[in-house]
């Protein structure tokens, strides 16, 4: 019994075995000296993981009583932010090397939020979900506050860590709630109880609060105030971090708990949903209007992409959690390309992040200039880039959902986002100015700022396969 | 040729001209050249099939699921406007290999030109919505780069961004109107949605889907009010605008109008929407367009009538109008593009666009000038010239259009733009071309080579050639295509000649024609009345726009994201109240289930207490003292409150728990000020307040509520009850749980608690021992220090409660497992017996007498605990199964004995441990040089006298 669920968590388990052995060795032999090798390892490892549950056999298992869930739904989360943060791990390496911001305990945080996210996306329990949720955060706040010289970052990392405390506070009320009316934690029991028609007011409330501090996790509107703080005052390879797998992590749990133990009730949690993707869609595009930081206009951009993802979990259907979770995939590769090319950025040594710096920047770089305009048109959603086939994905699966409004609203925002991304491409090739900026960096950021934009392209032709697998996926977490 | 292999052909093109561009300016344009040829030879191969009215098709799945195929098809709309790009294409290649010179990246031109060549083409044969998006925002991309192409112009760039910014906007909009289209229908392929009219019609998304398509058309087609990007994307490379702002990408919104004509025109929204749009932008851009000085400014606001004419004719909804608008579509795509590219021709020879420096050419650039006259004509409507015949049409049908009951409106609107565009044809042939020869012009005006002028020359002869034979020429054309955008049935009854008589349209021709002479005789005048009236200018306007959004967004941001922590947090909790809110008005609450208990007076005494000792915190929270008092008062209240319902396991629990963090905050209190400053203004504390208030009553309510009624299931609470004796062996459930039911939970509580206890320690010794260590010898406290730290009668006191307190631990601890009580209070109690003895004596007193280390105390619990569990399987039961029995041990009564205990015992040690060595951690912050007194007390009588009065001076 307890072999066959160990079976089930082994890749969970390796994850955490290793980032406890890195630590321990780490801590009695060379510390940060280590920090370069654990950072290849660790990312090695995430790699190999991912191609590990990326080819295991189709099919759904549970492990511990069904409090773990490994599915085809869970499976695609795994690999894709796994893969993710094996990049952004690489791609931040040099960077921080070069800064002596390298600690050991980087890649050794990176894996031990990668476990917990692991645990998000695979819960099958409301413990197990507050679990994995919790290892993930506490991980996060520490790198967010790992620049501990900077006021910047440490008052980052603990805004974030006050309101994270607030929103865990109110996912785990609302838990309770649940627990409360449903009488059972596991996801299984709870939907039967919301199927039977027995969606109590204080189950509905458990509900609310659950979407509240689920909302944090994913910065969605309003519960977004930590983000450009957050991404403006981490080191970028951090800021980097945050903006890909995390934000897997918590969609992914995000659809799990509202398909897998509130699927029942759909036009309970839709209505909050659309709101929170409209308000993050809006606020997203209006507010990185203003920026001049490249950081802080990621992460508006981040806050409007998770607007984006949520028309997805908000259609409520199959092919919205298929579309949503392509959207997240293609999103996380546009990130690690724009970081990739944010990192290169450097002035005299110095990293630098104002925009008005890239004037002319197509002048001196065009192989990367030519990139980067890929995946600003790809961020923005113009066709033929990919990032359009993720738009226009969630965007039918609205549509075919019923819901007009937020389509057209979403349409409407994206136009407003389009202004921003395009500035930084207007600014690149036609800026006026000096702009004395210089892209320099490891071998490693350039190339995966290549492939990331050469994906943007090929993908228009070929998907990688991703769009069948995420139908698998989707198939297993909606019924 | 197959139309994937049409579509795809520029695009493959595309690569040569970069590449070849090292073997020589002319390898690059041949190649652009031929392969632009080659896929028009392929259009052409399909002639036959599109004449006889067949739908040449081909497709292939791309993304089914997302409803989006490679689907393409040519029938006689696709055809005409194929050709169209193609053919001009080919024609503006040649003209850019003459026209660009030596410095410019011509093998950069090229590939873009091709780029844009194949999404044109792509948006003409697209059998699929969707697709056709994807060539529709591809346009924009290209064009983007063409535009921008001189990259050393300043207004190239504004022009590139703000074309960019128009189109790419409106492209966007269109994808939510297609995506409903298909949606209504049920399929995003073209060839079925054009067989669903009534389906589209009747829908309620009808209106909307058609203003975001419209939006998109508009935008692409620079209709009013978004007219305004394309004289400033103007500022291209001539064979640019020629290309794109005449013949090709201008009109691409015109295509989808046409193309979509059948399923979307004939109600009154179409009319209203499109023909008013039409009728404004035709009028407005004539008018601008006379007073502009730029030769490509004029033509493109002559570009940007034009459209609006042809925009208008397919708005009327009616057959015959949109047989016309056909027809005007490629007169006015011979005539323009001639015309743009006589522009060019005289920019590049004399050096200068502006009329006011130009005149008098005629002499200088013959063959020039008589290119430039016939289009020009053509454009005013001369007959015998095509454009005659189709304004001819086009006057016609407007001369019997009501609009809103209006009979004469649409007539009246439409002969003061004819008028106006003949005066600025006119202006163009006499400003440029005629008068008297100057002798200031920039460069030195001369007919340019063969290679530039061919082009524009082919095209007049075909604006003569229409003109004199229109129904032999463009007949067939003008019928295939116009047949495809009415959707089948029959074509109305129209003839395409030069003389239909004396008809109203006649009439306004010539009206249009002599007004439009006098205006040109009255221009200087017309001029000073023009720049003296105050008129918008769109781009300032769009400027303004964009700046007005830029600020908005800065204001919503920073009143947003101002940094505080406060205004977070106050609207994260305002949100979650509302949406609490709405689902607590969506959601059904049934009748209470439970009734109100009555109040006596000891709960109301305590919930007094509990209400006024908070509202003080909140009063008082700058005072951190005070604070910490009030919150003890509210810990205790909320400790008896547990003891008052029964339930002294948690009471005590909570006390302890309560005394011990107290304890601890109080010494953190050391090391800050007295009280916290002020920071945030009154009004904000009210707002705080106020939210706090709404949502604090909030979750009351929602508790009242959910006491009210029962829960769904039986809690679990009665399992426990039911099986705490029977099988822990128990009757304390709470101790039970802890050291039975969930002791392995608590087996990694007491394991975390002990870390917890360690972590304070290694992080006491890495403060300790770093620069910190200097600020806090140093500090001075906020209050001075009280005289006498360690009082005779405190340590008396606490001298002999040390035991009392260690036997009420043994007893607790003893009866615990089935009354109130067990290992984890006894722990805090024996704690707090501890600590009195620290705080009394001090810190090195107690030390000294300390024999164990903490660490091992935490250590041994842990063990002794695992030890405990691991003693189960030596009866091959799973790790942590208790067990218990009864002893009998003389001399005392038989007893019952549960291992349970002994883990009990565990969590003692861990408790003890962790609490100790955390407060004595955190303590050795608090030392400073001078504190410590070798002496328990300060005051012993039983020392000498100095020491007496020592204290006492």
């Amino acid at each position: 019994m307890i072999q066959a669920d160990l079976t089930v968590i082994l890749p969970e388990i390796v994850l955490a075995l290793y980032a406890m052995a890195a630590l321990l060795g780490a801590v009695y032999t060379g510390k940060d000296r280590l920090a370069g090798p654990l950072v290849w390892s660790t990312a090695a490892l995430l790699a190999v993981l991912a191609f590990w549950i990326g080819s295991s056999p189709a099919g759904t298992q549970t492990a511990f009583g069904g409090m773990f869930i490994d599915d085809g739904f869970s499976r695609f989360a795994k690999v894709a932010l796994l893969l993710g943060a094996a990049a952004v791990l690489l791609i931040g390496q040099e960077y921080m090397a070069r800064r002596g911001m390298l600690r050991f305990e980087y890649p050794i945080l990176v894996a031990l939020s990668a476990v917990g996210m692991m645990m998000m996306v695979s819960a099958g329990d409301l413990m197990a979900l507050y679990m994995g949720l919790e290892l993930q955060s506490l991980a996060l706040y520490v790198v967010a506050a790992m620049r501990r010289d900077s006021v910047k970052s440490t008052e980052a990392g603990l805004k974030y860590f006050v309101l994270g405390a607030l929103s865990s506070g109110l996912l785990l009320y609302g838990a309770s709630l649940v627990y409360g009316f449903a009488g059972t934690t596991k996801f299984a029991g709870i939907i039967q109880v919301a199927e039977q028609g027995h969606m109590s007011i204080g189950m509905l409330f458990g509900l609310v609060f659950m979407i509240s501090g689920l909302a944090f996790k994913v910065s969605a509107v309003p519960f977004h105030m930590w983000t450009p703080d957050v991404y403006e005052g981490s080191p970028t390879p951090v800021t980097a971090f945050f903006a890909t797998a995390p934000k897997v992590a918590a969609m992914g749990l995000f659809a799990r708990v509202l398909h897998d133990a509130f699927g029942g009730a759909i036009a309970d949690w839709q209505q909050v949903i659309v709101v929170l993707s409209v308000l993050s869609m809006f606020l997203g595009a209006i507010a990185a209007i203003g920026q001049r930081d490249i950081k802080r206009l990621m992460a508006f951009s981040s806050i409007a992409h998770m607007g984006y993802a949520m028309i997805g979990l908000a259609a409520g259907t199959e092919a919205g959690i298929s579309a949503m979770l392509v959207y997240l995939a293609i999103y996380v590769t546009m990130n690690i390309g724009t970081f990739s090319f944010i990192l290169m950025l450097e002035k005299d040594g110095k990293p630098v992040t104002d925009i008005l710096a890239l004037n002319q920047f197509a002048a001196r770089e065009p192989g990367k200039a030519l990139a980067v305009l890929v995946l600003m048109f790809s961020l923005a959603g113009v066709p033929p880039m990919l990032g359009f086939f993720a738009k226009l994905g969630v965007w039918k699966a609205g549509v075919d959902a019923g819901l007009m409004g937020l389509v057209i609203a979403s349409a409407v925002a994206s136009v407003i986002g389009a202004f921003y991304y395009l500035r930084i491409v207007f600014y690149m090739y036609f800026g006026t100015g000096e702009g004395d900026v210089e892209a320099k960096g490891s071998p490693v950021l350039a190339v995966a700022l290549m492939a990331s934009a050469a994906m943007m392209l090929v993908g228009v032709v070929y998907q990688f396969g991703i769009d069948g697998a995420a139908a698998a996926a989707a198939a297993t977490l909606v019924n | 040729m197959s139309l994937f292999l049409i579509a795809a052909l520029p695009f493959l093109g595309a690569v040569f001209p970069a590449l070849l561009i090292r073997a020589g300016r002319n390898a690059a344009a041949s190649a652009a050249g031929f392969t632009t040829l080659l896929a028009f030879v392929g259009l052409m191969l399909h002639i036959p099939a599109v004449f006889r009215g067949d739908t040449v098709q081909a497709s292939i799945d791309w993304l089914p699921a997302l409803g989006l195929n490679a689907n393409f098809f040519l029938d006689g709309l696709g055809f005409l406007f194929a050709a169209m790009i193609l053919g001009i294409g080919l024609l503006i290649i040649l003209y850019a290999r003459f026209y660009l010179s030596r410095e410019d990246p011509m093998g950069q031109f090229f590939c873009y030109l091709l780029l844009f060549q194949g999404a044109m083409v792509g948006i003409v044969l697209s059998d699929n919505i969707l697709l056709l998006l994807v060539f529709w925002e591809l346009t924009s991309l290209s064009s983007f780069l063409l535009i921008g192409y001189w990259k050393h112009l300043p207004e190239g760039r504004q022009g590139a961004r703000m074309a960019l910014a128009v189109t790419g906007s409106g492209g966007l909009a269109m994808i939510a109107g297609m995506l409903m289209l298909g949606h209504i229908v049920g399929s995003y392929d073209l060839s079925v949605i054009l067989q669903n009219k009534d389906a589209i019609q009747a829908s309620p998304l009808y209106l909307p889907a058609l203003i975001l398509i419209l939006l998109g058309c508009f935008t692409k087609s620079a209709q009013f009010p978004f007219h305004f990007w394309l004289p400033h994307a103007m500022a291209a490379p001539t064979p640019v605008s020629a290309y794109l702002h005449s013949a090709t990408m201008v009109k691409a919104g015109l295509f989808l109008m046409a193309r979509l004509w059948p399923v979307l025109a004939g109600t009154p929204e179409w009319f209203y929407i499109v023909a008013t749009t039409g009728l404004v932008t035709m009028l407005v851009g004539a008018m601008i367009a006379l007073f502009k000085d730029d030769l490509k400014a004029l033509l493109a606001f002559s570009t940007v009538s034009h459209l609006g004419l042809i925009t208008m004719l397919l708005g009327f909804g009616t057959k015959i109008a949109a047989v016309v608008a056909v027809f005007h579509i490629i007169n006015h795509a011979t005539f323009k593009a001639a015309l743009f590219m006589t522009a060019g021709i005289v920019d590049h020879e004399a050096g200068t666009r502006d009329i006011k420096r130009l005149g008098g050419l005629r002499h200088l650039m013959p063959v020039t000038f008589a290119i430039g006259t016939v289009a020009a004509l053509s454009m005013a409507g001369i007959p015998p010239l095509n454009g005659f015949l189709s304004k001819e049409m086009m006057l016609e049908e407007a001369a019997h259009t009501t609009w809103y009951g209006s009979a004469l409106l649409v007539p009246v609107l439409v002969t003061v733009a004819a008028l106006f565009s003949a005066a600025y044809s006119f202006r163009f042939i006499a400003h440029v071309f005629l008068g008297p020869k100057r002798d200031d012009y920039p460069g030195h005006p001369h007919d340019p080579n063969t290679g530039m002028w061919i082009g524009p020359a082919f095209l007049v002869t075909l604006v003569v050639l229409i003109g004199l034979a229109s129904a032999k020429i463009a007949g067939p054309l003008v019928a295939t295509a116009a047949g495809a955008v009415i959707g089948g049935g029959e074509l109305p009854y129209y003839s395409l000649k030069l003389w239909h008589g004396l008809t109203p349209a006649l009439y306004m021709s010539i009206v249009a024609v002599i007004g439009g002479v006098v205006f040109l005789a009255l221009h200087a005048q017309l001029t000073r009345i023009w720049t003296a009236l105050p008129r918008p200018e769109a781009k300032q306007i769009f400027e303004a726009l964009v700046r007005a959004l830029t600020r908005t967004a800065r204001v919503v941001t920073d009143g947003l994201h101002n940094g505080a922590l406060t205004r977070y947090a106050a609207i994260m909790v305002t949100f979650t109240v509302i949406i609490g809110y709405a689902a607590y008005r969506g959601g059904t609450l049934g009748a209470a289930t439970r009734e109100m208990q009555t109040a006596g007076l000891l709960p109301v005494v305590g919930w007094f207490a509990l209400v006024v000792s908070t509202l003080f915190i909140v009063a008082k929270h700058r005072n951190r003292l005070v604070a910490l008092v009030l919150i003890g008062v509210v810990g205790l209240v909320v400790s008896m409150a547990f003891n008052y319902l029964s339930a002294p396991d948690l009471a005590l629990t909570q006390i302890s728990v309560e005394v011990v963090t107290i304890i601890l905050m109080l010494l953190a209190l050391n090391f800050m000020p007295k009280e916290t400053p002020v920071e945030t203004p009154l009004p904000t504390r009210l707002r705080d307040g106020a939210i706090s208030v709404v949502a604090g009553l909030g979750a009351g309510g929602l508790i009242y509520a959910l006491m009210m009624r029962d829960f769904a299931f039986p809690t679990i609470s009665d399992y426990h009850l039911a099986n705490s004796y029977k099988g822990g062996g128990g009757t304390n459930v709470v101790n039970v749980i802890l050291v039975d039911f969930r002791g392995y939970d608590t087996f990694g509580e007491i394991i975390v608690l002990g870390i917890a206890a360690m972590v304070i320690f290694a992080l006491t010794e890495a403060v300790l021992n770093s620069r910190v260590r200097a600020y806090l010898l140093n500090r001075k406290p906020d209050l001075p220090q009280a005289g006498d730290a360690h009082p005779l009668m405190m340590v008396v006191a606490t001298r002999v409660m040390m035991p009392l307190a260690l036997m009420v631990a043994a007893y607790i601890f003893f009866r615990g497992h089935n009354l109130p009580g067990g290992g984890f209070i006894a722990g805090l109690i024996a704690a707090i017996a501890i600590i009195m003895q620290y705080m009394a004596s001090g810190f090195g007193w107690a030390t000294e007498r300390q024999r164990y280390p903490y660490h091992a105390i935490i250590g041994s619990g842990v063990l002794i605990a695992a030890a405990t569990g691991m003693g189960a399987w030596f009866n091959g039961m799973p790790f942590l199964t208790s067990a218990f029995g009864y002893i009998h041990w003389e001399p005392l009564e038989e007893f019952e004995w549960a291992t349970a205990a002994l883990f009990d015992l565990g969590v003692f040690l861990a408790v003890v441990g962790a609490v100790l060595l955390a407060l004595e951690s955190l303590s050795r912050f608090a030392w400073q040089p001078g504190i410590s007194s070798e002496h328990a007390m300060d005051i012993n009588p039983a020392r000498d006298e100095a020491a007496k009065t020592g204290t006492e001076g």
